[in-house]
């Protein structure tokens, strides 16, 4: 962690853990706990040769994305980076169509043609491959929202701390507080773009609470690796957004448990910090929760975990009974199907 | 014009062929609405625009900040939410700095998501050399787009086209580029009065010839008709064919011209390296190399920044003299 002064969202565990019970506590730990597995797995994989091109886990971050959609639901816009694995899982695509996507088989969640940056559900546009560009996406989703009147509905942008260096960034937060789109932007603030540290990359910290300001926005900063507290925020924030209709730039802080992708070994960062990082795991934090509040046992988190295990093992089963794409539809697919009674010829 | 005989025509300019395919069209479908620069209150830097935001009101006709990578990726956002953007570039030049969200985003989403979200979407602003706007704003940029997969690119030459190609053009399902000509929009034409449409991916021969084919697309067909008058005073009859969309290419009745003439030159206001005219060129070697009598000939713009001094400007793209001389030397 950097030594940034940060003013967290004011919350309450024990309220939270109370509120949320204990069915839907243990299915979010649940959630969390497949993400883990989902990429453990599939990195070994990768090791293996089945799964190529780039792959960014979610290790350590599982908290924030879990507790924002258990705050507030699906049925939103959701746009995500190239680190999409985990927002992809918890929007309904399922282990198998992820982990056959990740295989390059024509059963996967893109057919084949994304891979693991790219992840798509009704209601994520994607995880997006070029840092920042997909702001403006995420901006003109909320914009959407507002042209159509559905009032009930907000756009989630998640971006990493090192987007917040691009124009893209700046363009989509002044044109969406120009216009009061309804757009949350969270800042998903691993402390490293890359290799270079956030101190390195952006001139002023905290980033949320200094620079919402500069764009008539309101800003609030998560405690990303405690799941009752991004809980709690994203309640409050998506309530008041659907009141306001205004964007708003949220912070999570947060820690990558791995490299930034699969081939970096993370040497700008000492053994020493990321064992201390690990300290703060957001999985073992929420286990403690539900064990010191009776609502679970080390047993029963033993076989979440086990049957956690059994969901991946299965989805590589199917990844690798899959079908390669068939190369005769290569070139299908570049265009969308016109809609010839309109286009009338 | 061939087309409707016994309908109403009414003579008009460019611009307003293009504001009536966009004012078509917002009535036909309230998902349509434009953005850009200056578009609404300003009533267009080109006028395209004139008298829509009195119509549509500000929901429909949005003035946007000096911001083409926000504004291009979020009516890229809202394309894929279920709206049709329409973004007017005031410059074609001016993409340039939404590049990322036109080359990363538009052309990609449909294929990259398996077909999961499409992005019916058309950009549109004049493209290329005006009248002395120096080296970054006369840019011809449909090379460089026409190098994406899953773009389609149209560059009208008159405003029936214009017209019936646009409404097109916001109808289609996929990411169009739109390429007018600042110096066309004051042209003036007959067109129906009635509702068409004119078919995407279709070239037209506008004059007919036996002896030479020549190609080309937009502006530059006046200085190609105007030549091609001329050689007929010689006896030589060029047949001129406007490609009017370049990406998908036509190459069909390109080809079955050049069958005829077993000659072909191929004119391009952008730059030579690279070009449309390199890739209409070698189609037709794929497609028809034994007709020919003589090899292809292309006149492009020369490989400099385009510069300001109008009689530089004129030098360097292809000039009425130019191509004279080139159909004179392969066909003379």
């Amino acid at each position: 962690m950097t030594d940034t002064e940060y003013h967290f969202y004011s919350s309450d565990p024990k309220k939270v853990i109370k509120e949320l019970g204990a069915d839907i506590l243990r299915e979010d730990l649940n959630k969390m706990l497949l993400i883990r597995n989902f990429e453990a797995r599939a990195e070994s994989a990768y090791q293996q040769g089945k799964i190529g091109g780039f792959f960014h886990s979610y290790s350590g971050q599982e908290a924030i994305q879990t507790a924002c959609i258990r705050a507030m639901g699906v049925k939103n816009w959701y746009i995500a980076t190239y680190r999409c694995h985990a927002l992809a899982l918890l929007l309904g695509a399922g282990a198998d169509e992820i982990m056959a996507e990740f295989y390059g088989k024509v059963t996967g969640n893109a057919m084949g043609r994304g891979g693991s940056m790219h992840l798509y559900t009704d209601r994520l546009l994607g995880g997006f491959a070029i840092v920042g560009g997909h702001t403006p996406i995420a901006t003109g989703a909320a914009f959407s929202l507002e042209y159509l009147g559905k009032k009930d509905e907000v756009a989630l942008c998640f971006l990493g701390e090192g987007a917040v260096a691009q124009g893209a960034f700046h363009e989509s937060l002044n044109m969406a507080s120009l216009w009061n789109l309804p757009c949350i932007y969270v800042i998903e603030n691993n402390q490293w773009g890359m290799g270079t540290a956030v101190s390195r990359a952006i001139c002023i910290q905290p980033i949320a609470e200094k620079m919402a300001s500069s764009y008539n926005m309101k800003s609030y900063t998560l405690d990303g690796m405690d799941y009752t507290n991004t809980y709690a925020a994203f309640k409050h924030i998506h309530e008041e957004t659907l009141q306001t209709r205004r964007p708003v730039l949220v912070e999570a802080v947060t820690q990558r448990f791995k490299g930034h992708s699969i081939s970096d070994p993370g040497f700008y960062r000492t053994k020493e910090e990321l064992e201390k990082a690990k300290q703060r795991d957001p999985i073992v934090l929420l286990k403690n929760y539900l064990i010191e509040s009776n609502m679970l046992t080390e047993d029963e988190f033993k076989e979440m975990n086990k049957q956690n295990i059994e969901i991946v093992k299965k989805s590589m089963e199917y990844a690798e009974k899959s079908p390669a794409p068939d190369p005769l539809t290569l070139e299908e697919g570049v265009f969308a199907p016109e809609d010839e009674n309109i286009m009338g010829y | 014009m061939k087309i409707l005989w016994g309908t109403d025509m009414k003579e008009i300019e460019m611009r307003e062929a293009l504001r009536q395919a966009i004012d078509e069209e917002m009535q036909r479908d309230a998902t349509v609405f434009i953005m850009g620069e200056e578009v609404a209150e300003y009533n267009g830097a080109y006028k395209v625009t004139k008298g829509m935001l009195d119509k549509w009101g500000a929901k429909r006709v949005i003035d946007t900040p000096i911001a083409e990578n926000g504004f291009a990726g979020i009516a890229i956002g809202a394309a894929m939410t279920g709206l049709r953007p329409i973004v007017e570039f005031m410059s074609w030049n001016f993409s340039f700095v939404a590049a990322d969200q036109i080359i990363s985003n538009a052309c990609k989403i449909h294929y990259m998501s398996g077909g999961r979200f499409k992005v019916p979407i058309v950009f549109r602003g004049p493209n290329g050399a005006a009248a002395q706007v120096s080296c970054q704003h006369s840019h011809c940029v449909e090379a460089i787009y026409g190098n994406l997969p899953g773009l389609i690119i149209i560059s009208p030459s008159n405003p029936y086209d214009a017209k019936g190609l646009l409404k097109s053009a916001i109808r289609s399902n996929n990411p169009v580029l739109f390429l007018e000509n600042e110096l066309d929009y004051g042209d003036k034409m007959e067109i129906p009065e009635k509702e068409y449409l004119v078919p995407i991916g279709k070239a037209k021969v506008i004059r007919e010839g036996k002896h030479v084919t020549l190609v080309s697309y937009s502006r530059m067909l006046k200085k190609c008709m105007a030549a091609a008058e001329e050689l007929k005073k010689k006896g030589i009859e060029v047949e001129v064919i406007d490609i009017r969309t370049i990406k998908p290419l036509d190459i069909a009745t390109i080809c079955q011209s050049v069958k005829k003439t077993n000659h072909c030159l191929v004119v391009e206001e952008g730059h030579i390296f690279s070009g449309i005219a390199a890739e209409i060129g070698f189609q037709i070697i794929e497609h028809c190399f034994d007709y020919l009598d003589a090899p292809l000939v292309r006149l492009c713009q020369k490989e400099t920044p385009l510069p300001y001094a109008k009689n530089m400007e004129a030098e360097t793209t292809p000039t009425k003299e130019r191509i004279v001389e080139a159909l004179t030397k392969l066909v003379g």
